[in-house]
């Protein structure tokens, strides 16, 4: 059962790859997980892991897994290249001052690329996201077409992207609203 | 007209490339690049338009769009500027505001009778009796028409983007050129704002090349340039007494090729975003910046904001000074150098300043026919100019005037001047001359674009010795630069750019290479202190959109409206689309004489946002409906699902066709009452308490106990807020010692969750609050037989009634998904809501459909769900409640702990208790066939009305109709008889019945 499982994990969009001038990427059925609480952090340390330096910045740590601080004891873990793994109690088993969160399953995870996405996210967010403003290891937690997200600039595979998380009942919403603000940037594409 | 193109006349037509359109139904040749109103001009159709309110032929007047004068539509689109509509192929275009024809408006006689449509007379003539205006309204509106929406267009595609920078320079005349390339230069981000679609400003039509001391003999041929001239152009027909000289063509050249470096540097330097054709609709605070730009609007933020929005040009108030042909001198450089439309007709200039001696000779140098110079002063203050007029053999009347223009032939255009002189006070005297005149160029002087700044609070100053303008009171990091700090002169303008990037540089702690600022003292006085030419038989045009003359103005002070606003508002000065831009200032100047006071203390009226009309589509922008789905959508729509919107989710209201609805539903409820039905409920909201306070913060929260609800329970959860009202409810389930799973309603967990971050600020209990409603997805398996489908779908756990009974919460397997089970019963059948992580509900779902496949598992939606409950008696908060609800009135008095010392809203409900009901919510009851009341309706007594109902539906398992009402506190025992008046007013006669109506024990939940 286990093992189909595995092969049942619905992302609500389905993996989709829209390639282009901007490239949109569904990686919702990849592993992430995630900790809060006022020990989370030594804990976490504790554990060995490198955390970021301050709440929203998101750094790459060895074995390509990034790690994002959305306050100074709220942090995510994004693994890229693993496949979200069955759930099980011991993921949610709770030590005071430490509570695993949700992250798996209630976020999709859209990784956006392509050198106009500052320019496509505009249409969408408030938030300055050029980089100037927005660099690399930057995070916002801000609103993009009218729904809460979080954005994260980071490298993946050696691109320059955001990834973007978004309420996965929202998904579907999100991905159309990223497509249509991305058609203008795709036309030749 | 004439056309040519060369390097200074027609730089923006490109003569090789023709474009056709319609203008009334003809045909109309213009050339790329030309705009609707220069392509109709170059076709000697001056016409354009008809007046607000007399229906008085109007033609462009500045060419630039900032005057009503050329408000046209298209089949798609009303209340268009000819000015700024690009002509192109196939374009449809239409004059506005005419009964009958363009040429011949039957409205016209509107005009003849105006001295019976004085100002005012609106608030005079259609208020009494009371009510009359109903009557006169549409007539008023349908007589002073401003185009024809198309209500069968499909709405255009608008949005709108964000757009960040460090200084925002709105206008990309020399000053704004020199002010944003200076600024990147140094390191700015910077976003240049221009209103046309080339950069330049007036560089591209002022001829700055006769600008002392650029001045030396400059005459520049339009032969020497007749390679470029189009088919249709000739060459002037007259080329001045004196001849080109080298001297002449270089003066424009530098020029052009000083702006067009600087335009090159600008476009290719990375740090400067160009918008053009872009407009900079407001100023609002912390510089954000509304830019409307084609089907765009762009919310800009900087950091720092200079205006470099230039000043329009005023205009000489005299007897039909509004005839077509009749312009402001900036409006003939456009025509001549832009579109190169070079006038065939005589031209005359009216002069206020020296500027428009160099339009006159701008234009004579195109090839016009400049025949005189009408100056209302004693002469031009550069001698310099003066010569080099005198030298092209173009008259000069020296402190003359236009006292009246008159259009003798066709009385739709421009045809003749009467010349007078004025003497010491200013007004006419001898007639001097009558001249043949087709256009008439005229510049009483300049006020600056102040409309942003006073927007963000500077002041408009005026110094009535000089007739200068100056704005004070900037906001914190706007700076000004250009004609609108009334600065002209070329080379001052350019340095006050680069003065105002330095400014703003400052402002942003950069570093700089020198801190001083250029000179940037202008002598030059460009405003004549009293422009106005009063004639007996009126129709002095002080604003043009409004049909308002000098006598309009001063009856309006003479009615005893001495402030401006209240003439403003008296007279509707200022108010047309123009907004005051030519208005202001001769208003200002009349009230101030009538008042006896100055400009500077009369005062201009307040700019407000917008700057110009904006179309309400741009506002909308693209339209966002965040729509919610739970992970099982696609599923239900294969189902056949019809959906409802439930807050931003989208849910199944019944599965079948809308034909189908009634019979869907009720045999969905058949299938949870003798059967099993499964039901999506991911949208319920879902929340998670962990830490070792988490008993204690549900306790001072929930009004039931909670301190000692045992491990492994559920118990109903109310919620009332400060006030005593019940707020939300749902189901709190004990996982552990410490750690609580609670649902909360659809459309209230988002504020419940708020509402416990903001409660445990306060109390700083250690207790971890999470808002989990989408992590975990949910369905709510129902009937008598469900025990049977989730035993056949294999289950971890035992099942039986005794192991898992009623209100229990286990953890278990199911399907090989770790799963929540909570056995409640909303719907009022043995019951198991199934909680699990999102992404694995969709294969529970299909299990448990493979599983229940032998039981005749049937999916329902909302629509069945709300009849079962009903037949519960349950109510739903937001539905049965309303925001004064309080636990009495609904009967939840037992979900509130009595010994408790603490809850949210607890001292609230112990007041509301002891008062004496007001209402109370009961059910009720009605024969099968009665008229069936709907939400809303209301509930009678004595006449009066006492309540309403919230819920209610035909019950097929019980055969009649029930529901939920407020009824008076008398009438809320068993049996009472209460009326409903239904839809058209028919009342029926219900009788209160106890709930639950279906399974009065509720045995069934149990079993």
């Amino acid at each position: 059962m286990s093992e189909q499982l595995n092969n049942v994990f619905e992302s609500p969009l389905s993996g989709k790859v829209y390639e282009g001038a901007i490239s949109i990427q569904d990686y919702t059925n990849k592993q992430r997980w995630g900790f809060r609480g006022k020990d989370a952090a030594a804990a976490l340390r504790a554990e060995g892991w490198k955390l970021p330096k301050a709440p929203n910045q998101i750094i790459t740590v060895p074995g390509d897994t990034l790690i994002m601080a959305l306050s100074q004891r709220e942090f995510w873990f994004l693994d890229p290249s693993t496949d979200a793994p069955i759930p099980s109690d011991v993921d949610q088993a709770i030590s005071e001052g430490m509570y695993p969160l949700f992250c798996q399953s209630s976020h999709a995870w859209l990784v956006v690329s392509g050198d106009q996405k500052s320019e496509m996210m505009a249409k969408l967010c408030g938030v300055d996201l050029s980089p100037d403003a927005f660099s690399v290891g930057d995070v916002a937690q801000t609103q993009m077409a009218l729904i809460n997200c979080i954005v994260a600039r980071h490298e993946l595979d050696g691109s320059d992207v955001f990834t973007i998380l978004v309420d996965q009942s929202y998904a579907q919403y999100a991905l159309e609203a990223l497509l249509d603000a991305r058609a203008e940037f795709c036309r030749s594409s | 007209m004439k056309r040519v193109s060369n390097e200074h006349f027609g730089q923006w037509v490109n003569a090789s490339k023709k474009v056709r359109f319609t203008f009334e139904g003809n045909e109309i040749n213009g050339l790329a690049g030309d705009s609707v109103a220069s392509a109709l001009i170059a076709n000697n159709q001056w016409l354009q338009s008809r007046s607000f309110k007399y229906h008085r032929p109007r033609g462009p007047l500045t060419l630039c769009g900032h005057d009503a004068n050329t408000l046209v539509q298209t089949p798609t689109t009303p209340n268009l500027l000819a000015d700024h509509l690009p002509a192109r192929d196939h374009l449809s275009v239409s004059a506005q505001n005419y009964t009958g024809s363009l040429y011949f408006d039957v409205s016209r006689i509107l005009d003849w009778f105006g001295r019976f449509l004085p100002v005012g007379f609106y608030y005079k003539a259609f208020f009494k009796p009371r009510g009359i205006w109903a009557y006169w309204e549409p007539i008023v509106r349908k007589a002073a028409g401003l185009g024809v929406s198309n209500l069968e267009v499909e709405a255009p595609y608008n949005d709108k983007a964000y757009c960040f920078c460090d200084i925002a320079v709105v206008g990309g005349g020399p000053a704004g050129l020199n002010a944003a390339l200076h600024a990147a230069n140094a390191g700015a981000t910077v976003a240049l704002i221009e209103q046309e679609p080339h950069l330049g400003g007036s560089l591209n039509y002022h001829a700055f090349g006769y600008e002392t001391p650029r001045i030396a003999s400059t005459e520049i041929s339009v032969e020497t340039s007749a390679d470029r001239s189009t088919e249709n152009s000739v060459g002037p027909s007259k080329t001045g007494d004196a001849a080109s000289t080298t001297d002449a063509r270089d003066a424009f050249s530098a020029i052009s090729a000083q702006r067009d470096a600087l335009i090159r540097a600008v476009e290719a330097h990375p740090n400067i975003r160009v918008l053009r054709s872009a407009t900079c609709n407001a100023w609002f605070t912390d510089h954000y910046l509304p830019v409307l730009q084609g089907t765009r609007l762009i919310k800009l933020r900087a950091k720092q904001t200079i205006l470099a929005t230039g000043s329009s040009e005023q205009h000489v108030v005299f007897r039909n000074n509004d005839l077509p042909g009749v312009v402001m001198c900036s409006a003939l450089d456009r025509l001549t150098r832009l579109y190169g439309v070079i006038p065939s007709a005589p031209v005359a200039v009216l002069a206020g300043n020296d500027h428009a001696y160099r339009t006159a000779l701008s234009s004579h140098d195109g090839g016009a026919n400049v025949q005189a110079i009408i100056d209302l002063r004693d002469g031009c203050d550069d001698p310099a100019l003066s010569r080099e007029v005198e030298r092209r053999g173009i008259t000069i009347y020296q402190r003359c005037a236009v006292l009246e223009a008159a259009s003798r032939a066709t009385g739709k255009v421009l045809s003749e001047l009467i010349v007078h002189r004025l003497d010491d006070n200013g007004n006419a005297s001898e007639k001097i001359a009558t001249l043949d005149c087709g256009v008439l160029a005229m510049s009483a002087g300049f006020m600056p674009a102040y409309q942003l700044a006073c927007q963000a609070g500077a002041v408009l100053g005026y110094d009535d010795e000089t007739a200068q303008f100056q704005l004070s009171k900037l906001p914190a990091g706007m700076h000004l630069a250009g004609s609108v700090d009334s600065i002209f002169s070329l080379a001052a303008v350019e340095a006050s750019g680069r003065n105002a990037a330095r400014q703003a540089m400052k402002n942003l702690d950069a570093e700089l290479t020198t801190d001083e600022d250029e000179n940037t003292t202008c002598t030059e006085r460009v405003n004549h202190p009293w422009p106005f030419v009063k004639h007996p038989k009126g129709r002095e045009f002080v604003d043009f959109d409004e049909d308002l003359q000098i006598k309009d103005i001063l009856n309006a002070t003479r009615m005893g409206y001495r402030d401006i606003q209240l003439v403003k508002r008296f007279s509707t000065v200022g108010m047309g689309p123009s907004q005051g831009r030519h208005s202001a200032l001769p208003t200002a100047r009349l009230v101030a004489k009538a008042t006896e006071r100055s400009v500077n203390e009369t005062g201009v009226t307040t700019a407000r946002p917008p700057l110009t009309p904006e179309p309400l589509g741009l506002l909308a922008g693209r339209r966002f409906h965040p729509l919610r789905r739970t992970p099982l959508h696609n599923r239900h729509l294969h189902l056949g699902a019809q959906m409802m919107p439930a807050g931003a989710w989208q849910r199944p209201a019944f599965y079948g066709t809308p034909e189908q609805r009634d019979a869907a539903i009720q045999a969905e409820v058949a299938a949870v009452r003798t059967g099993v039905g499964i039901i999506d409920v991911s949208t319920l909201g879902g929340i998670e308490l962990r830490g070792p306070d988490a008993a204690e913060f549900m306790n001072r929260l929930y009004t039931f106990g909670f301190a000692k609800q045992p491990i492994g329970k559920t118990r109903y959860a109310v919620l009332t807020n400060e006030l005593g009202v019940v707020a939300d409810d749902g189901v709190a389930a004990r996982i552990d010692e410490d750690h609580y799973y609670v649902t909360a309603t659809t459309s209230g967990v988002d504020r419940v969750y708020r509402d416990m971050l903001k409660w445990n600020a306060q109390w700083r209990l250690d207790v971890d609050i999470a808002n989990v409603t989408s992590a975990f997805s949910a369905v709510n398996v129902a009937g008598p037989k469900s025990r049977d489908v989730l035993a056949s779908l294999g289950c971890d756990i035992n099942l039986d009634a005794d192991e898992f009974p009623y209100l229990a919460y286990r953890e278990a397997t199911l399907a090989g998904i770790p799963t929540r089970m909570m056995r409640v019963g909303f719907v009022g059948e043995l019951g198991y809501e199934l909680h699990v992580p999102s992404p694995y509900i969709g294969v529970l779902w299909d299990r448990l459909m493979e599983a229940g496949s032998e039981f005749k598992i049937r999916a329902f939606g909302v629509e069945a769900q709300r009849l079962l409950r009903l037949e519960k008696g349950h109510i739903i908060v937001g539905q049965d409640t309303d925001g004064m609800t309080q636990p009495n009135e609904v009967s939840l008095r037992w979900a509130i702990a009595k010994n408790k010392p603490f809850f949210v809203g607890a001292k609230s409900v112990e007041i509301l208790s002891k008062a004496p009901l007001e209402r109370k919510l009961v059910g009720f009851e009605l024969g099968a066939t009665s008229p069936q009341p709907k939400e809303g309706h209301l509930v009678i007594r004595d006449g009066d009305i006492v309540g309403a109902v919230t819920s209610c539906e035909y019950s097929p398992t019980l055969n009649k109709i029930i529901g939920l009402a407020y009824v008076h506190p008398a009438d809320s025992a068993s049996g009472a008889e209460v009326v409903i008046r239904t839809d058209n007013a028919v009342h029926v006669h219900a009788h209160v019945a106890d709930t639950p109506f279906y399974d009065p024990d509720n045995a069934r939940q149990g079993l």
